[in-house]
């Protein structure tokens, strides 16, 4: 099962809203909307995993960081980020990330990424 | 250098290969293929709106939207391996609506990436205004965020305008490409003349000149109705007239009202409800009221202060007992300046001084019960060589609170600081969701290894395979 942390992207917002309408107007089930995004996710794991080729680099200062249920958020300003046609410099970027290696913990990806909810918040005093 | 943006192909490929796997399951629930088309449709429709695929026609070109009409044979030509060929062969483009620019708040745009358009002769552009312009001689058109831009001469006498209304929406575009918060304001949709940051550049609206493509046999039909019905409901609505002229040619003597077309716009678009600059200004400025009528109160407070600090030293030989309702006072009063400010740091309302747990924060309200214990007992005692009436529980009481308040301003202002950050911290428009492969961290030094991400920064798109960054906590 692939992870649903790519919902909350322009694409995939995108479809999730494309999807509602269609529920509105009850040309489709939730149901089937669920299974359109399941497709989703498989579609856009696998297409950054293969079709994506590009690096990056970045460099900011960290203003914080949190490690709940694998999932990794950190809050970063004054970032640059580079590649090799463009830098792009941003005064705060939030960044969500999953266990890269482990695919199993699909649900929470998305949920505790995208809640906020403060369960194991780490602080240097 | 020929850079060619990797998201919008991405996209388009994901889009098909997500409707594709539907297909089957669209057929077990019994629904129609129409149902399916229509996702597809309002999918790739949502997608266009935003801002986040530049260029989802592959042109790279830093302008607003280009749509470019073309007759198919013509791709064929239009192919080249070359850097400046910007247009997509062989594919049908859905049109840009103007809706967009309704519904855009200012955050719809198109951008291309800069590079060169070469609209070879013969072309007829339409723009999504439902102007037409047949382009007569090759030009190129290119458009750059802060470097010169160079529109052709020939655009003038090429262009013709053939078609006609919704002149109104071009202004829009132009406007924003030169408000200081061009990128955020672009609604642009296919105002060539905007630039994400073209603030200086004037030449830039010259650009604008560029047409906005349209594909041909292009199903969407959209916007002409769109952008006619449009303008007048959009917040760039207040442009009086056309002030992009169809001959687009004409330099600075057109530029000049575009610009100044666009400062009257940008305040308008200030008014609206576009991004969070503006308000946050005004909120700001609400605190800032606050602050102050919070300060004239203390004021206040301070010059009644005073009397009561010369009578306390008369009152003492009456009765302690006395006294300490004197302090009680103003003890009070300096309750109410030390809550007022605790107000300003924004902790709680302004309840009243002598409830001291009940505004407070739970941990506060921790430390208020351990104080409250050691300081109880001391205050008793001391109460009980006065008196053990209801009076003295009252001022230890106050004492307590008193006590309790000086102690733990200075232990919760640093927390009141994180917990203020903590609400607006997440909220941020550029968002990073990707996978991480490992992160390190030694002493304040963190590394990140990520990887498959898809990056939002203000709207705009970018993904990557691998992103390796430094950062310092």
């Amino acid at each position: 099962m692939a992870y649903q942390l790519y919902r909350n992207t322009t694409l995939g917002n995108s479809l999730q809203e494309s999807l509602d309408e269609l529920i509105q107007s009850q040309q489709i089930t939730p149901q089937l909307a669920l299974q359109v995004l399941l497709q989703f996710d498989k579609a856009i794991n696998s297409a950054l995993a293969q079709r994506v080729r590009n690096r990056v680099n970045f460099r900011g200062s960290l203003n914080t960081y949190r490690f709940c249920d694998n999932v990794w958020t950190f809050v970063l300003n004054d970032v640059e980020f580079r590649e090799v046609t463009e830098l792009i410099k941003v005064d705060k970027v939030k960044i969500v990330a999953c266990d890269g290696k482990s695919k199993y913990s699909s649900n929470y990806c998305e949920s505790k990424a995208t809640s906020n909810l403060v369960f194991c918040w780490c602080l240097f005093v | 250098m020929a850079c060619i943006n990797p998201v919008p192909k991405l996209y388009r490929s994901v889009i098909e290969d997500v409707i594709e796997g539907a297909r089957h399951l669209f057929a077990e629930e019994g629904v129609e293929e129409q149902v399916l088309k229509d996702l597809k449709q309002l999918w790739e429709t949502k997608v266009l709106q935003s801002k986040a695929t530049e260029d989802f026609f592959r042109n790279s070109i830093h302008s607003p939207l280009f749509t470019l009409q073309l007759p198919h044979s013509l791709h064929q030509t239009l192919q080249s391996p070359t850097a400046s060929l910007v247009i997509p062969a062989g594919r049908t483009l859905p049109k840009f609506t103007t809706a967009e620019l309704g519904t855009s708040n200012s955050r719809e745009n198109l951008a291309f990436s800069g590079y060169p358009i070469h609209v070879p002769a013969g072309v007829t552009l339409q723009t999504a205004s439902g102007h037409l312009y047949k382009v007569n001689v090759p030009i190129m058109v290119t458009q750059t965020s802060g470097r010169a831009s160079i529109l052709q001469h020939p655009v003038q006498q090429v262009i013709q305008q053939l078609g006609q209304p919704s002149v109104p929406q071009l202004n829009p575009c132009c406007l924003q490409a030169t408000t200081e918060k061009a990128q955020r304001m672009e609604t642009v949709l296919q105002q060539p003349t905007i630039l994400h940051s073209g603030t200086e550049d004037r030449k830039h609206l010259e650009k604008a000149t560029c047409d906005t493509l349209v594909p041909p046999g292009n199903e969407h039909k959209i916007a002409s109705e769109a952008l006619l019905s449009q303008p007048e409901s959009s917040q760039y609505i207040g442009l009086p007239g056309v002030v992009f002229p169809p001959q687009v040619s004409q330099t600075d003597s057109n530029v000049e009202p575009v610009v100044s077309v666009s400062a009257s716009m940008i305040q308008n678009l200030h008014g609206g409800p576009l991004f969070k600059g503006p308000q946050g200004t005004r909120d700001q400025h609400v605190s800032d009221v606050q602050l102050h009528l919070l300060k004239n109160r203390k004021f206040e407070c301070d010059s009644v202060k005073q009397p009561r600090n010369i009578e306390e030293p008369s009152s003492l030989p009456v009765s302690e007992k006395g006294s300490n309702s004197q302090m009680d006072l103003s003890i009070q009063v300096t309750d109410d300046d030390i809550n007022e400010i605790i107000q300003i740091d924004g902790t709680g309302d302004t309840s009243s001084n002598d409830e001291t747990g009940s505004t407070r924060d739970v941990d506060e309200n921790e430390f208020l019960g351990i104080i409250d214990a050691g300081d109880l007992k001391v205050l008793e005692e001391e109460a009980d060589s006065i008196s053990n009436e209801d009076s003295t529980t009252n001022s230890s009481d106050n004492e307590d609170s008193q006590i309790d308040i000086v102690e733990e301003d200075p232990l919760n202002s640093g927390d009141d600081v994180s917990e203020q950050d903590m609400s607006d911290l997440f909220d941020t428009d550029n968002v990073i969701v990707c996978q991480y492969d490992k992160i390190h961290r030694s002493k304040n030094k963190w590394k990140f290894y990520l990887k498959d991400g898809i990056m939002c920064f203000g709207g705009r798109d970018y993904v990557f395979a691998k992103a390796i960054g430094d950062a310092e906590w």
